[in-house]
């Protein structure tokens, strides 16, 4: 019977162990893959780790992690220490209070902790970065160390220090001498849940974060939206990291065991695992920060901050401008111009934004952005007539274009019919023969551009009972047709033809056709939305001049193919656009790539603020719509 | 010895500045008028009463605490055994598979649910196993058990360690004890070992149930932009809509409901105690 429970026990215990597992060994096995996919492992390879090497975002980002969680645990472990004696000798109501402000942090959701640190950096205008991101990590570490401390300290005897003081030592003495070795295990566990807690922080950094400081967290959930293997390869190098770290725990004490005499086992045996863990964090930063060489390059310890869409630079461009000019540029992403809006309108400073043309319009209406000086441009006569004058900015005098197209339908020509597209339009998303095959794009704009137009009405429509009925379109589609509604997943989903249809942008549709010949792109003839995403400086930028040398850099043919042919949205480089296009170019044949032009029903978008509050409600409701109907 | 009380004073201050303000801010931002700067506001109830009286938003909530209840069903259901089975292990077995049940936890929380994406999407480990038992292709990613599946992933760890460590501070005398007074093994776990664990098992659904009500990158990256919970929508009112009135009244609203929720857990806690604290 007993054997029996055991027997029951062992196998509980070992699919519990395969489940915790299982993703940390897939993980680390499709690191080695070559190719792209998550799901069929195609050959050997270390191209991902090259990948992680060279993106100064990944690297940074794991020095970031590890110095941030060594040093508040450092500061979180003495400080809560110090205070927990204190506390403990204070008055019972003074402990009973700091007890319930401890809990704070540990009984609130994290979100609303996370939400409380960015209101109070705001509100005192304290820059978000580094320090903010620090401040906030020993603030919530702190009250955990605290309450690993407090019950060892209960257990002391009252009268230990003052026997030790009685004998003439010191208070501090008394403290460092008596008191605290007598606690120290509650120290150390104190000291290894602060550190557990600060590197796996993602909700309260994600926060209070800013100027592209990023932890690992924070740089997977960026990166995550498209397929990205490089990811597999950083959590395969903390993989690793931590089973050193823990070997060497393990190890050392048997290794000191054997050394030294038998009663300092035990104390030895605490300081080792931090000292460890202090040597392998630190080894850690400075790897990571060996790559800083210094140059006698023009621009040479300057940082050029760019903040720009995920996903949205070629593959080399970023390395090439580094080395030209010796700078050191920071790349930050945003997936939504509202996203970028807010960190700017709230005095981030940056040195080139890159959003779209309401949002341009916008940007320029409330004067955080600065006019370019023209004389230090010399990109204008490459760029194609077709994307510049528009609407947003009439004589660029803020702008320089970046990429361009149109927002169409992506779909499998082996399952929808091109008649139907043809009858339809956008309605196809409301056929239900298609129910279950679609996917939605996240986007407010976008999603309402498809409904109105569907409805013939303007995108631009400012009137309430039309945005209204659009709301409903909307609704009744996310209610019958169960979407899916995504971002940047929809691209990889596409190329691996996983459904039917999807609202997609034209230079994601050029990339889903380049990987599969089954995809077709097409553009209602009700209209669409001929958008592009320009090249800003805001009018708090800290190096204009390195920024002007960034435009005219991307906006040359080599930068400009290197973007256009990685990411597969078009050009507004002329030269790079027919090349790409044209015979023998990457996008031969593919028509998302060449946008439309010539039907009366497209249109650009302009800004509105009544209308932008109203599209963002809505949609929201939508998406709550979507999930209430799932 | 008044000395050493005195080493409390500066994180007094500390803590005010950092634990105590935030929170107030929040409340204050959840009653004024979007706009308002810090010096001048006018006061507003309508955050509120828009929550409230729409429909929706109460659906989302309540998804959000019901998905946060199984989640925290399942992880103490799997739990309490994998509990018990460690600490019912030798001293030496004990460690290494507490150690074991940790190491997941030091590798980032974001990288092992990035890691589930792979495994659950369509041609996946996961759905190539299924239909090898004839459970056919139904989609895995995207849908409200892969959320489920990523919470207890996640979260089932804390839940695990909580309840050990009650587990192996209790005395074993009592359960000689228990047995010598006639008990047989069944009425031991109910009467001695059970309500001894209780501690353990309300700290680990505190652990659980918290970040589970609030997570907002497990159902983006495992339920897709169509599965949204209340931590979706606070992030929502934040990062892209810039309602940050209606955010920090959405987050007052869930700070008051966890307060209210974790004071009644702690109340079966005390009442099991013969109505003592502590």
């Amino acid at each position: 019977m007993k054997k029996e429970k055991r027997t029951l026990g062992k196998v509980l215990m070992a699919l519990v162990i395969v489940f915790f597992y299982l993703p940390i060994v897939y993980m680390v096995v499709f690191s080695f893959n070559s190719g792209k996919s998550l799901t069929s492992f195609t050959g050997f390879s270390l191209r991902w780790y090259k990948h992680m090497m060279e993106s100064h975002t990944m690297m940074e980002s794991l020095s970031t992690t590890f110095s941030i969680a060594l040093i508040a645990t450092a500061v979180s472990t003495v400080v809560g220490t110090i205070s927990a004696i204190g506390l403990s000798k204070s008055k019972k109501i003074v402990q009973r209070l700091m007890e319930q402000v401890n809990n704070l942090p540990m009984m609130n959701p994290e979100i609303v902790t996370a939400i409380g640190f960015m209101l109070l950096f705001i509100t005192f205008k304290i820059e978000k970065g580094y320090v903010t991101m620090l401040l906030a990590h020993i603030a919530f570490c702190i009250p955990y160390v605290m309450l690993s401390v407090m019950p060892k300290i209960r257990s002391l005897d009252p009268n230990l220090a003052d026997a030790a003081m009685d004998l003439g030592a010191t208070p501090w003495r008394a403290l460092t001498k008596v008191i605290v070795p007598q606690i120290m295990p509650g120290i150390v566990s104190g000291a290894l849940i602060a550190f557990t807690m600060s590197v796996d922080d993602f909700i309260i950094s994600y926060f209070v974060t800013g100027g592209g400081v990023k932890n690992l967290s924070i740089t997977v959930y960026t990166m995550s939206k498209r397929v990205n293997p490089s990811i597999n390869a950083i959590s395969t190098l903390v993989v690793v990291i931590i089973t050193l770290v823990l070997l060497v725990i393990n190890l050392a004490p048997i290794v000191i065991a054997k050394k030294e005499k038998k009663t300092e086992i035990s104390r030895k045996k605490q300081a080792v695992p931090i000292a460890v863990a202090v040597v392998v964090a630190a080894v850690l930063v400075l790897v990571a920060r060996l790559g800083n060489k210094t140059s006698t390059l023009p621009y040479a310890g300057q940082t050029l901050h760019v903040y720009n869409w995920g996903e949205y630079t070629g593959e080399n461009i970023l390395r090439e401008f580094e080395e030209k000019t010796g700078a050191k540029v920071v790349m930050e992403n945003f997936d939504s111009n509202e996203q970028m809006y807010i960190k700017v309108a709230n005095g981030e400073t940056y040195d080139i934004l890159v959003p779209s043309d309401y949002m341009i319009q916008r940007l320029i209406q409330e004067g955080y952005l600065q006019k370019l000086d023209h004389s230090k441009l010399n990109c204008m006569d490459k760029l194609s007539e077709d994307v510049l004058g528009l609407p947003y900015d009439p004589d660029n005098e803020y702008s320089i274009p970046y990429f361009w197209g149109t927002v169409g339908i992506v779909y499998d020509k082996t399952k929808v019919d091109l008649e139907d597209l043809e009858r339809e339009g956008f309605a196809i998303f409301l056929d239900q023969k298609y129910k279950g095959q679609i996917y939605l794009y996240d986007s407010e704009r976008d999603s309402f551009m498809m409904a109105l137009k569907t409805l013939g009405y303007s995108m631009n429509t400012e009137d309430e009972t039309q945005l209204q009925e659009a709301y409903e379109w909307l609704v009744n589609c996310v209610q019958t047709m169960s979407p899916e509604i995504v971002t940047d997943e929809i691209i990889d989903n596409m190329a691996q033809g996983r459904k039917a249809l999807g609202l997609i942008y034209s230079g994601d549709a050029s990339y889903v056709m380049a990987e599969n010949e089954n995809m077709g792109y097409y553009l209602p003839e009700s209209g669409t939305n001929l958008w592009s995403d320009a090249m800003v400086i805001p009018a708090n930028a800290k190096n204009p001049d390195l920024a002007h040398e960034f435009i005219n850099f991307v906006s040359d043919y080599d930068g400009a193919y290197d973007n256009s042919s990685f990411v597969g949205y078009t050009s507004p480089n002329q030269e790079v656009m027919d090349t790409l296009s044209g015979e023998g170019g990457e996008y031969e044949g593919i028509d998302a790539y060449v946008p439309r032009s010539g039907n009366q029903n497209d249109e650009v978008f302009e800004y509105n603020e009544n209308t932008r509050k109203l599209i963002a409600n809505l949609w929201s409701k939508v998406k709550i719509a979507a999930s209430n109907a799932s | 010895m008044k000395k050493f009380s005195q080493l409390a004073v500066p994180y007094i201050a500390w803590a005010v500045m950092m634990l105590i303000l935030p929170m107030g801010l929040i409340a204050l931002y959840s009653v004024t008028e979007q706009g308002n700067s810090i010096i001048s506001f006018t006061f507003t109830l309508e955050h509120y009463a828009k929550f409230f009286t729409d429909p929706d938003f109460l659906i989302v909530l309540w998804r959000s605490l019901l998905i946060a209840l199984k989640t925290t069903v399942i992880c103490l259901l799997l739990g309490y055994p994998i509990a018990y089975f460690i600490s019912r292990s030798s001293e030496k077995v004990q460690n290494l598979l507490v150690l074991v049940i940790t190491i997941p936890m030091w590798i980032n929380m974001l990288v092992r649910t990035y890691a589930w994406i792979g495994l659950l999407s369509e041609g996946g480990l996961i759905q190539r196993l299924l239909s090898l038992f004839g459970f056919g292709s139904g989609e895995l990613l995207y849908t409200e058990g892969a959320v489920l599946l990523g919470m207890v992933y996640n979260f089932l760890p804390f839940m695990v360690l909580q309840i050990n460590t009650s587990l192996c501070k209790m005395d074993h005398s009592l359960l000689e004890a228990s047995s010598d007074l006639g008990a047989n093994p069944r009425q031991t776990f109910i009467k001695v070992t059970l309500p001894m664990s209780l501690p353990g098992v309300i700290n680990g659904i505190t652990l659980v149930f918290l970040p589970a009500v609030s997570s907002f990158f497990i159902p983006k990256l495992l339920g897709g932009g169509q599965y949204f919970l209340i931590g979706n929508l606070i992030e929502n009112q934040f990062i892209t809509v810039g309602e940050w009135n209606f955010g920090s009244a959405i987050s007052m609203i869930m700070a008051v409901i966890m307060m209210l929720l974790m004071m009644a857990v702690r109340r079966v806690e005390i009442r099991n105690n013969g109505g003592k604290e502590d």
